[in-house]
C-alpha cells in the first residue's frame, strides 16, 4: 500500500480551536447594523383550510417592520428533487392549506425578538379543520382525508427494484420467514438550531449567511421561489453545529429572511428555538417494513421480498431518496440471486421526515439485520458465519446498481468476532448479559442527479503562491464532520506541503467554484476529495513541467513533490522549494496567476455510488431484569472505509454513529399524539449523555477504493446503523425478548420477558 | 429569551425578602437557584412582574449537622454542595445521592434542595428520602418562624403549604435513631443523567431483627411525593424478612397512583414501585446493620 506523509496522521481539526475557545462565529452570532429579528407563526392544526388571515394588529404592534403570510409570496413550490417538479410539493409559507402541527404560515420581522414573539400572538387566523391521518396504515385507508391533491391515496410516490426470479427463489428455498418490523422517528439533534441572516443590497441582491449543509442547493432555490437568477444570491456558511441530514433543503425561515430583507431594506435574522426544532423540524422516517426472505438448509440466502411504507409526514422533503435507498440497503451485505423491493412514500398530516445520517439504512438495516439474527437462530448456525457465508466481496455486481470495486466485509466480520471474544461470549454469558451483531453497508455519495445540477458534483479550485502557500476554494461544505480538514490534507500530501501552507475558503457561494451538491450521503471526502486531488494534480503538472525545463532533464525523469520542494525523482539537488517553482511558472507566463481546478462527477458507477463502505459491530449489553433496563457494556467494531485519511476523524464519527446509535436503539422517540408531538426538550426528548456512552475498541480493515481520493470512501454514515440491531440482538441473547418495533424500552422487554 | 418586564430585588435578610414578597403581592416570586423558574418563564407559564432572589442573604447556604438534633440545610445551598459535603456523606448518605440524582451537574452548580421541594414536582428527586426522613421545613414571613412536617408540605402538582410572605429557609432533618438505615432509589430512562419516572426514599429503624419502624415515601406516582403507609404499616412490629419486603414493595405499588406520560406508562410505574421499594428496603436494611 501507498505510503503517505499526512494522509493518515492524526491531524488535529481546522476548526478545533476556534470551536472550544468560542470563537468560532455561527449564524447566530452574526450581527449586522439595523438587522431584524423574524420569528415563525406555525399552524396549530395538523390538516385544515386556511379561510383567512388579519395581520393588521400584529402590523399596528410598535417595533414590528414587516408582517407576511403566503399571500405576499411570489407561491412557487420548492423541493429537492427538482429534477421530477411534480414532486416539488412544499410552499415556503402555507398557500391555502395547513397540513401539520407547526407548518408556516405567517412570519413576522420585528425590532427585537421578544415584539417578534408578541406581534405571533396577533395574528388571527381563521381555519376550517380537516380530518387528519397519523400513520401510514390509516393514509392508506379507502376515503382516507386527501393531504395533497396530487396524490391520490396519499402514497406521494413509488420506487422498484427486482432482479432475478423472486417466485423461483422461494421456491428452491428450504427455510422461509416473514416477519414486519416499524421503526420510529428520531430527531437529528444537531446542536446549533437553524439558523439565517440575509442582507439585502441597493441592487437588490441578497447574501445569506445559514447553518446549512447545502449551500448550493438553498442558493438554486432560494432564485426559484423568489423569482430571481441563481446568482444574484450569495450563500454563505459560517461554522455549523452539526446536521445529520437535517439542513440538505432550502427552508422557510431562509425564504422568508430573504424576502422581508428585500421588502424592508434592513438585514433579517431567523433562529429556531429547540422546542420548535423538535416539534416541527425534519425527523428520520418512521417505517413499517414487511420482509420476507428465504434460505438454503446450510444458510445460503436465496431469495428476498421486500416492501416498505414510508412515513413522510406532511411532504415529500428527501422522501423519495429514503424511498430508494431504504430497497437499495435492503440488498446489501449479502448476495441475494433474487430480490424484489417496493417502497411507498405515504403523506400523513405530521412534521415531514426527511434526510437523517444513514438516509433509509438504519431502518432497513434494522430490520434485515435483525431478521438475518433470527434466521441464524432457527438454522441453528452461528450469526456471524452465517453472515459470512452470504457476505458480498470486491468485484460483487449488485445488479444495474453498481459494482463492489472494495469490499472489506469478511475481514470485519472475523475481526469484529476476534476482538469481542464472540464465540465464547455466545456460549457462556450468564442470564442477563448478552452478546449481539449488526452490520453495516454504505454509499459514498450519491450518483443519481435528482437536483438536476448544470454543474460537476463537486468541484475544487487551487491557487498557488510564490511565498509557497496555496489557497483551496471550494462549496464543500464542513457541518464539524471534518471535511476542510480532510481536504486540506488530501491537497497537502498531493502537494508534498504542509497542512499550515494552505488556506481553504469553503462554501461561499460567489466565491467558490460551482458547484456542490453539499454534504449529505457521505459524499464529501470522496467527491470534493478528487476534484481537490485533480486540481493539485494540475497545478503539479505545470511546475513539474517548468522544474524539468530550468535543469534541462531527460524527459524520462519522474518528478517529486515531497517536504515542500519539487525535485526530479532520483536526483533531489535538481530542483527547488514549492515557491520558487511557482515564482518561475509566473515569472515565464508574464505574471498569470497559477490557478487550477478540478470536479468530479461520477461516470459509469451504477446508479447509486461510486463506493460502498462495509462494517461489522458487537454490543454486549447487561439487562436488569427486573426493571427492564439496559445497559451497553462495550462496543466492538471493524468496518472498512478505504484509506484512512484522519484516524481520529474517523474515531469521531464512529462515536458520534455509536452515541446516535445507541440513542435509536434505547431512548430516543418523538412522541406524536395526534400530529402534536409530545416531548419538545432535551428533558423528556432522551438523547443518551456522555455518561451513557459505553467503552469501545474498533478497527478499520485496510483496502484501496479505486474510485476514492487516494483510495478513501465513506465513514460517516453508515457506521449508524449497525447499533440498533447489535443491540436488539444482543438484548435477545441476554433476555429472550426479540425487539422487531424499536425503540427496545424496557417495558417492552419486561412484557417480552413474562411471554418467555 | 422573553424574560423582559420584570423588577429584579436581592435583599439581604430573610426580613426584607419576606417584606418585599408581601408588599409585592401576586406578581413576585422567590428565586433560589432559578434553574426552574427561569424555565417556567421562558416556556410563557410563569409571568413574574418581580423576582425576589435569595442568594445575596448572608448565610442563608449554611449546611450544618450537630449529631444529637439533626441536619440543617439552608436554604441557598447547592444540591452539589449537598451532595459533596462530607458530614452528610457520612451521616445521612441517601440525602447526598438525592441531591446527586437531581438534573446534571451544571444544574446542581445553579439549583437547590429547597428550590427542588418549593417547585413541588411530583418528582423532585430530594423529596423521597427527605420524606421517609421526617425533614421539616422552616417557613419565615413577617410574624416570625414556624416548622412544618415535609408531610404536610405538597398539596398538589406546583403547590405548596407555603403563606403569602414566607420563605422556606431551611430544611431541618433529624438524626436517625440507632440501627437506621435509609435509602433512595430511582429510575429513567435514560441511564445516569435524568428526571426520575419513579423515585422511592424509605428509612427503616430496627431493633434486632425486627423493623420498629419504616417510612417510605414515593416520588413521581402520584400529584404529590407520598408517604406509603399502608406498606409502612405491614413492616412496622415485623422481621424484616426478603418476604416481608416483598409484601410491603407489593402494598406500595397497590398504593401508587401514577399517570402514563412520555416518560413511562402507569402501569410500568407501578410495577416500579415495587422493584424500587424492595430494593430500598433491602439497602436500608443493610445500612440499619451497620449503623
Amino acid at each position: 500500500m501507498k505510503r503517505f506523509n499526512i494522509v493518515g496522521k492524526d491531524i488535529p481539526r481546522a476548526d478545533g480551536r476556534a470551536k472550544v475557545t468560542g470563537t468560532a462565529i455561527y449564524t447566530d452570532d452574526i450581527k449586522l447594523p439595523g438587522m431584524l429579528y423574524g420569528r415563525i407563526l406555525r399552524s396549530p392544526l395538523a390538516h385544515a383550510r386556511i379561510l383567512h388571515i388579519d395581520t393588521k394588529k400584529a402590523k399596528a404592534l410598535p417595533g414590528v417592520k414587516c408582517v407576511i403570510t403566503g399571500e405576499d409570496t411570489p407561491k412557487i413550490k420548492y423541493g429537492n428533487w427538482r429534477l421530477f417538479p411534480n414532486t416539488q410539493d412544499e410552499y415556503p409559507l402555507a398557500v391555502d392549506k395547513v397540513r401539520f402541527i407547526g407548518d408556516e404560515v405567517a412570519a413576522v420581522a420585528a425590532v427585537d425578538r421578544d415584539t417578534a414573539e408578541e406581534a405571533l400572538d396577533l395574528i388571527r387566523i381563521e381555519y376550517e379543520e380537516l380530518p387528519a391521518v397519523f400513520d401510514t396504515d390509516a393514509a392508506l385507508k379507502k376515503g382516507a382525508p386527501l393531504i395533497h391533491e396530487a396524490s391520490p391515496g396519499n402514497i406521494s410516490l413509488d420506487r422498484k427494484i427486482s432482479y432475478g426470479d423472486i417466485k423461483k427463489g422461494f421456491a428452491e428455498s428450504d427455510y422461509i420467514r416473514e416477519d414486519v418490523f416499524t421503526v420510529h422517528a428520531v430527531s437529528h439533534a444537531y446542536l446549533e438550531p437553524c439558523s439565517t441572516v440575509a442582507q439585502c443590497d441597493l441592487d437588490g441582491r441578497i447574501t445569506l449567511w445559514t447553518s446549512t449543509q447545502v449551500p448550493y442547493i438553498v442558493q438554486c432555490l432560494l432564485a426559484s421561489t423568489l423569482g430571481m437568477r441563481e446568482n444574484d444570491i450569495r450563500v454563505i456558511k459560517p461554522y455549523v453545529g452539526g446536521g445529520f441530514g437535517g439542513k440538505m433543503e432550502m427552508r422557510p425561515w431562509e425564504f422568508c429572511a430573504a424576502f422581508m430583507a428585500k421588502k424592508t431594506g434592513r438585514p433579517v435574522k431567523f433562529t429556531l428555538t429547540r422546542e420548535e426544532e423538535l416539534a416541527t423540524g425534519r425527523r428520520r422516517h418512521p417505517m413499517k417494513i414487511y420482509s420476507k426472505v428465504g434460505f438454503k438448509k446450510d444458510g445460503t440466502l436465496v431469495a428476498k421480498d421486500l416492501k416498505i411504507h414510508l412515513d413522510g409526514g406532511a411532504y415529500n422533503s428527501m422522501g423519495p431518496t429514503a424511498t430508494f435507498l431504504s430497497g437499495n440497503f435492503g440488498a446489501m451485505l449479502y448476495r441475494i440471486p433474487n430480490y424484489r423491493y417496493l417502497g411507498q412514500h405515504i403523506y400523513t398530516n405530521k412534521p415531514p421526515a426527511g434526510a437523517m445520517r444513514g438516509f433509509g439504512a438504519p431502518q432497513s438495516l434494522f430490520a434485515a439485520e435483525t431478521q438475518m439474527n433470527m434466521a441464524a437462530e432457527e438454522l441453528g448456525i452461528d450469526p456471524i458465519d452465517l453472515r459470512i457465508k452470504n457476505a458480498m466481496v470486491t468485484g460483487d455486481k449488485i445488479p444495474d446498481v453498481a459494482t463492489i470495486s472494495s469490499c472489506g466485509f469478511i475481514e470485519s466480520l472475523k475481526e469484529v468476532a476476534k476482538m469481542s471474544n464472540w464465540k465464547r461470549k455466545r456460549r457462556t454469558l450468564r442470564t442477563g448479559r448478552g452478546i449481539g451483531v449488526g452490520c453495516y453497508s454504505f454509499i459514498s455519495g450519491g450518483v443519481f442527479n435528482w437536483f438536476n445540477t448544470q454543474y460537476p458534483f463537486s468541484a475544487a479550485e487551487v491557487r498557488a503562491f510564490a511565498d509557497g502557500t496555496v489557497h483551496l476554494l471550494t462549496m464543500a461544505s464542513d457541518i464539524g464532520q471534518g471535511s476542510d480538514t480532510t481536504l486540506k490534507q488530501i491537497l497537502a500530501e498531493e502537494l508534498g506541503l504542509k497542512m499550515e501552507d494552505i488556506r481553504i475558503t469553503a462554501a461561499d457561494t460567489a466565491m467558490t467554484p460551482q458547484a456542490d451538491l453539499g454534504s449529505w450521503g457521505s459524499r464529501v471526502t470522496l467527491m470534493a476529495g478528487n476534484a481537490t486531488l485533480e486540481a493539485a494534480k494540475k497545478i503539479k503538472e505545470v511546475l513539474f513541467g517548468a522544474i524539468s525545463a530550468r535543469y534541462n532533464l531527460n524527459v524520462i525523469y519522474d518528478m517529486e513533490c515531497k517536504d515542500g520542494r519539487i525535485y526530479a525523482k532520483g536526483r533531489p539537488d535538481r530542483g527547488m522549494s514549492f515557491g520558487e517553482a511557482v515564482a518561475l511558472v509566473q515569472k515565464a507566463n508574464r505574471g498569470k496567476p497559477l490557478v487550477a481546478r478540478g470536479h468530479y462527477t461520477p461516470r459509469g458507477k451504477g446508479l447509486v455510488t461510486p463506493a460502498f463502505s462495509f462494517g461489522a459491530q458487537v454490543a454486549e449489553v447487561e439487562v436488569d431484569r427486573e426493571t427492564g433496563l439496559v445497559e451497553v457494556k462495550k462496543m466492538w467494531t471493524a468496518h472498512d472505509c478505504g484509506t484512512v485519511i484522519n484516524p481520529t476523524g474517523v474515531e469521531g464519527q464512529l462515536e458520534g454513529s455509536i452515541h446516535m446509535g445507541l440513542g435509536y436503539a434505547l431512548s430516543e422517540e418523538l412522541v406524536t399524539k395526534e400530529g402534536k408531538t409530545l416531548n419538545t426538550t432535551f428533558l423528556d426528548y432522551k438523547i443518551p449523555s456522555a455518561l451513557d456512552m459505553p467503552p469501545g475498541e474498533s478497527i478499520c480493515i485496510e483496502t484501496y477504493e479505486p474510485e476514492g481520493p487516494m483510495g478513501a470512501k465513506e465513514a460517516g454514515e453508515g457506521l449508524v446503523s449497525p447499533t440498533a440491531p447489535a443491540i436488539a440482538e444482543a438484548v435477545c441473547h441476554a433476555t429472550g425478548y426479540r425487539c422487531k418495533d424499536l425503540p427496545i424500552t424496557p417495558e417492552k422487554i419486561l412484557k417480552g420477558l413474562r411471554k418467555k | 429569551m422573553n424574560i423582559s418586564g420584570f423588577e429584579y430585588f436581592s435583599p439581604r435578610s430573610v426580613e426584607e425578602a419576606s417584606q418585599l414578597l408581601l408588599e409585592k403581592g401576586k406578581g413576585a416570586f422567590v428565586m433560589a437557584g432559578g434553574t426552574d423558574l427561569l424555565i417556567k418563564i421562558r416556556r410563557k407559564l410563569l409571568k413574574p412582574a418581580v423576582i425576589i432572589g435569595l442568594k445575596g442573604i448572608p448565610g442563608l447556604d449554611k449546611i450544618s449537622f450537630n449529631r444529637k438534633q439533626g441536619l440543617t440545610i439552608g436554604a441557598t445551598a447547592l444540591l452539589s454542595d449537598v451532595a459533596h459535603h462530607p458530614k452528610i456523606l457520612r451521616h445521612f448518605p441517601a440525602i447526598a445521592y438525592a441531591a446527586k440524582s437531581t438534573a446534571n451537574t451544571q444544574i446542581r452548580n445553579m439549583g437547590t434542595v429547597a428550590g427542588n421541594l418549593c417547585n413541588a414536582a411530583p418528582s423532585a428527586d430530594n423529596a423521597p428520602t427527605l420524606l421517609a426522613m421526617g425533614a421539616e421545613v422552616i417557613l419565615a414571613g413577617t410574624q416570625g418562624e414556624r416548622r412544618l412536617p415535609l408531610d404536610q408540605f405538597f398539596i398538589g402538582p406546583g403547590q405548596t403549604a407555603i403563606e403569602p410572605g414566607e420563605i422556606l429557609t431551611a430544611i431541618f432533618v433529624p438524626t436517625p435513631p440507632p440501627h437506621s438505615g435509609v435509602s433512595y432509589q430511582w429510575i429513567s430512562a435514560r441511564g445516569k443523567v435524568d428526571i426520575s419516572a419513579v423515585g422511592v426514599g424509605v428509612m427503616v429503624t430496627m431493633k434486632g431483627k425486627v423493623c420498629s419502624s419504616a417510612k417510605i415515601a414515593l416520588g413521581a406516582v402520584a400529584p404529590t411525593p407520598m408517604r406509603a403507609r399502608k406498606a409502612e404499616k405491614i413492616l412496622s412490629g415485623k422481621v424484616l424478612s426478603s418476604r416481608m419486603i416483598e409484601k410491603a414493595a407489593l402494598e406500595a405499588s397497590r398504593e401508587a397512583k401514577p399517570i402514563s406520560d412520555v416518560r413511562a406508562s402507569a402501569e410500568y410505574r407501578k410495577q416500579m414501585v415495587a422493584v424500587l421499594t424492595g430494593r430500598a428496603l433491602s439497602e436500608a436494611r443493610q445500612r440499619a446493620a451497620k449503623g
